[in-house]
């Protein structure tokens, strides 16, 4: 609400054709002359809560069939994977990235166990490892927020030993920011 | 005269690093289906691709023996199935007209799987060694024959023929 009108003024506070930028310059320089100043703080809160995406360039990995004795150890067919990993954690914090087989190899009856089936790693943070059926085994572990990408070659253990068949699993990722 | 004045200001931006709630642990997942083939095959190889028995006196040297054959056999097939090795004379030790009758061509035999023993024939395929379910067995066969008086002079000849089966 606005106070009484000083004494002198006569007519109106502002002709008719005052236009509005014209108002803010006078109030912005009374400000620079005024010799005191009130302030007041404005809080802003930004919250950033953990989060964590995980994302693998292939949903699927098949080793074809070799003879035993020229490939003891067969290439996934689709080359390397790659694995990207974005995490938020607090700072320091653990970003673990996992994976385990649902199951052994598996083909009706007859199995082959997961752990025939091996990975090389490269990037930054990421190990070499065996599949398991039974344990998660660590994939790649950080420290901190980021964005990582690295990738594994998979391999499977030729034998002769093995029945005929058509084996499968699934292995299950898991990235945990704490 | 008062003038009230307000200064723009923003004092802080305060992230709230640190709050419990705001750092529960989270996960995120995703899945590759995994697919290896394991085809039937089967190899099979022997150490030895001749044997030459040289002339020697029937009194001294009353059977020809030959030199352990060392026979590997590799075989993938369906669970329970049934892995042979059998072996099928060309027919009987030919020189030219003259023959000496393949079944007294015997062997003896070491080895998992592997028949102790055996004599040769060139209508009915015998059998070597068998075995269940995949894998890969090593043995060893040794061939003798009867050096006597009553052959004819000759260089004789035969020709056995080996076979995997791995269903």
């Amino acid at each position: 609400m606005r106070g009484p009108r000083p004494a002198h003024a006569a007519g109106p506070a502002f002709p008719m054709r005052l236009t509005v930028p014209v108002l803010l310059l006078i109030v912005l320089v009374a400000a620079g002359s005024a010799p005191a100043a009130q302030t007041s703080n404005a809080t802003l809160n930004a919250s950033i809560n953990s989060a964590a995406r995980l994302s693998l360039s292939s949903a699927a990995l098949t080793f074809p069939d070799a003879d035993p004795d020229t490939s003891p150890s067969i290439q996934a067919a689709q080359g390397p994977i790659t694995v990207t990993a974005k995490a938020r954690t607090s700072p320091n914090g653990t970003v673990t990235l996992t994976v385990r087989a649902t199951d052994e190899l598996r083909s009706g009856l007859n199995t082959i166990p997961a752990s025939n089936i091996t990975w090389v790693a490269s990037g930054a943070g990421f190990t070499n490892g065996t599949l398991s059926a039974t344990t998660a085994q660590p994939i790649a572990t950080w420290s901190g927020s980021g964005e990582r990408t690295g990738a594994h070659t998979f391999f499977f253990r030729n034998l002769w030993s093995y029945a005929t068949g058509t084996y499968t699993l699934t292995m299950v990722y898991t990235l945990s920011a704490a | 005269m008062k003038k009230a004045v307000w200064s723009g200001v923003i004092a802080a931006a305060v992230v709230l690093l640190g709050s419990s709630s705001a750092f529960a642990q989270q996960t995120a997942g995703a899945s590759i289906a995994v697919t290896a083939h394991v085809d039937a095959k089967a190899k099979l190889s022997l150490s030895l691709a001749t044997i030459d028995w040289p002339d020697a006196d029937p009194d001294v040297v009353t059977v020809f023996t030959s030199a352990p054959v060392t026979v590997d056999v590799k075989a993938r097939t369906s669970a329970g199935g049934n892995v042979t090795v059998t072996v099928l004379a060309s027919g009987d030790l030919t020189s030219g007209t003259d023959t000496i009758p393949v079944n007294t061509l015997t062997w003896t035999a070491g080895g998992s799987g592997f028949a102790a023993n055996g004599a040769n024939d060139k209508t009915t395929a015998q059998t070597l060694g068998t075995w269940t379910n995949s894998g890969n067995h090593s043995g060893s066969q040794t061939l003798s024959l009867p050096n006597l008086w009553s052959y004819r002079t000759g260089v004789y000849t035969v020709t056995l023929n080996y076979t995997l089966t791995a269903p």
